[in-house]
């Protein structure tokens, strides 16, 4: 590339000395005085006046010599061939050295460094062309930063799922043999049989949770929306469950578009969190009010009177499997109940907020866009 | 006591329900393929299938149809599959309704018990609504004179809604008086099987004149 660049940049020089020249011959005879320009003075003075077949030098412009004619030939072509040259390997330099430095960084890149930059100098096209490589370099380093990020969650998601899968199948291994032998006391068998039952139940809410939470993950999870009067769906909801005990203030005539398993799945969750973990009396409350992007949503919130959350356990409370009591190993829940209502809330396009009442106790905030 | 034809070709799992089945009070016949399902049928009477997906040989939405060519016997299905099971199929297929695998007995028993309830038949004399003619005691429903093969849901469908011609239903409240299925059962089913009865008892479906949809309240029957 840079020998390509030299040579042509030479051939361009000499081209336009010889097309100087040329033109010159053709123009000095109409001007007379140019020729004085074309041939200054230091040159014929030098040449000297040198008459052929004289011998001797006179003054002014004369035809000069063949032998210093052709010193003076080759001397000023080489001066000529040098200054070209050497402005040839500047200018290769200016665009090369750029499209090098840019090759060595991609370079690294490859080589796993996605940190590194180039320094763009000037604003021509070269300029662009690095500062558009800086931000693809920017970007792919976000993106296999959040890849890396993923990753890291999967695993670790892989690894809770399977110490909560062992849990209820430790106490169930363990009565097994008690309950396969025949020969073991009514109580013992009944007591193993009731254990069984009961983790068995803990196990299907644990399946039943991990595949709604994979349909999530995998993206196939769909929303069925219907217009639903929220005060109805919350009444449903408390009396299936019969949580008599739980205040409600939802506005009569309240409806609004929503999945309405995915909406009751939220509010059960939330209550029974309510319910269990805090302490009475839960409210719920249902109004509209304008979003943050200026459309208008329903807003619900649920309250409790208990000690309410602990502070750092705020911001991990919509974690899977997050434990706020570490204490508490064994929940009734599957672990997975605040992170699936969350998603259920980001399907619809809205969010829930978690928080501590000023005045005591944890308020869940569901936001939902209505459209 | 009712006879229960279970298709399961999980061999714990088909000894696991028929053994809760029999402990529910009915007669439990098992077949582990479809195959022995249709041989089994002539066997002796049968008063509700329930019918396995996933069988190995004929799949199970096979073994519904070709058991709906001979057979007007209730059939539930058992899938694997909660939200993604194909209802439209299921109900094309012939099916009455489905139950969510692992099945709670309990929940078994109150589907099988409501399948059963859809045959009940009710003394009064035919009713003649346009073309149609309805007849509650023989449970024969005629079209232009042709009768019409209704599966025992789609049957108990057409009878709530001609039974109260005029009267709005919501998709719950046929959810329940059709299928007796709780809270927040799946409402899909009745928008399908409404399009199944429709399909079979319209002249033109995009303008129905028997089942009638009313935007944002559900279905009704009439005005003829």
């Amino acid at each position: 590339m840079r020998a390509r660049l030299i040579a042509s940049f030479i051939v361009v020089a000499l081209l336009a000395a010889l097309a100087s020249a040329w033109v010159v011959t053709l123009i000095v005879p109409f001007y007379p005085s140019l020729g004085n320009l074309v041939r200054p003075a230091l040159i014929s003075h030098l040449l000297g006046s040198y008459v052929p077949g004289t011998g001797r030098h006179r003054g002014g412009p004369g035809v000069p010599a063949r032998a210093t004619a052709a010193v003076f030939v080759l001397a000023a072509a080489g001066l000529l061939l040098a200054t070209i040259t050497g402005l040839a390997f500047a200018a290769a330099r200016r665009v090369l050295g750029p499209v090098r430095r840019l090759a060595d960084a991609a370079r690294q890149m490859s080589g796993g460094d996605l940190s590194v930059r180039v320094e763009p100098a000037g604003r021509d096209e070269l300029a662009h062309l690095v500062t558009a490589f800086n931000t693809m370099a920017s970007a792919l380093q976000g993106k296999v930063g959040e890849l890396e990020q993923m990753e890291t969650r999967a695993r670790q998601f892989a690894g809770d799922v399977s110490h909560e899968l062992r849990t209820p199948l430790t106490a169930m291994t363990a009565v097994a043999d008690i309950l396969g032998d025949g020969t073991a006391a009514d109580a013992d068998a009944t007591a193993a049989a009731r254990l069984v039952g009961q983790e068995i139940r803990h196990l299907n809410r644990l399946v039943g949770d991990l595949i709604e939470i994979s349909r999530f993950d995998a993206g196939s999870a769909q929303l069925t929306a219907d217009d639903t009067d929220v005060a109805t769906a919350v009444q449903q909801c408390l009396r299936a469950r019969n949580w008599a005990g739980v205040c409600c203030t939802v506005p009569a005539g309240l409806t609004v578009r929503l999945d309405r398993r995915r909406f009751d799945v939220i509010l059960a969750n939330l209550v029974g969190n309510a319910l269990r973990h805090g302490a009475p009396p839960v409210t719920v409350r249902a109004s509209t009010q304008t979003g943050r992007a200026g459309g208008s949503e329903l807003v619900l919130e649920v309250r409790d009177h208990g000690p309410g959350l602990p502070a750092d356990a705020i911001g991990h409370v919509f974690d899977r499997f997050y434990k706020a009591d570490s204490a508490r190993a064994r929940s009734e829940g599957s672990g997975l109940g605040l992170a699936i209502a969350q998603e259920n809330a980001r399907l619809h396009g809205g969010r829930i907020d978690a928080a501590n009442d000023p005045e005591g106790g944890a308020v869940f905030t569901v936001r939902l866009p209505v459209p | 006591m009712s006879t229960v034809l279970l298709v399961e070709d999980d061999p714990a799992a088909r000894q696991g329900l028929e053994l809760a089945l029999s402990r529910l009070g009915y007669g439990v016949r098992a077949a582990a393929t479809g195959e022995a399902a249709l041989d089994g049928l002539g066997q002796g009477p049968v008063d509700v299938v329930v019918l396995d997906l996933m069988l190995p040989g004929v799949d199970g939405f096979e073994v519904c149809r070709r058991l709906r060519r001979v057979s007007n016997v209730p059939v539930i299905m058992l899938t694997a599959r909660g939200d993604d099971f194909d209802i439209v199929a299921g109900l094309e297929a012939g099916a009455d309704d489905y139950v969510v695998k692992p099945a709670e007995p309990r929940v078994l028993d109150a589907r099988i018990r409501a399948v059963l309830r859809r045959l009940a038949r009710a003394g009064s004399p035919a009713e003649t609504w346009g073309e149609l003619v309805i007849d509650r005691e023989s449970l024969i429903v005629l079209r232009a004179g042709q009768p019409v093969p209704l599966t025992p849901t789609e049957l108990r469908l057409l009878l709530v809604l001609s039974g109260s011609s005029r009267q709005v239903f919501s998709r719950e409240q046929l959810l329940d008086l059709v299928w007796e299925h709780g809270y927040l059962g799946d409402s899909r089913l009745v928008d399908a099987c409404v399009q199944r009865l429709r399909a079979k008892i319209e002249t033109d479906t995009s303008e129905p004149r028997y089942i009638q949809t009313v935007r944002g309240f559900g279905y009704r029957f009439g005005p003829v």
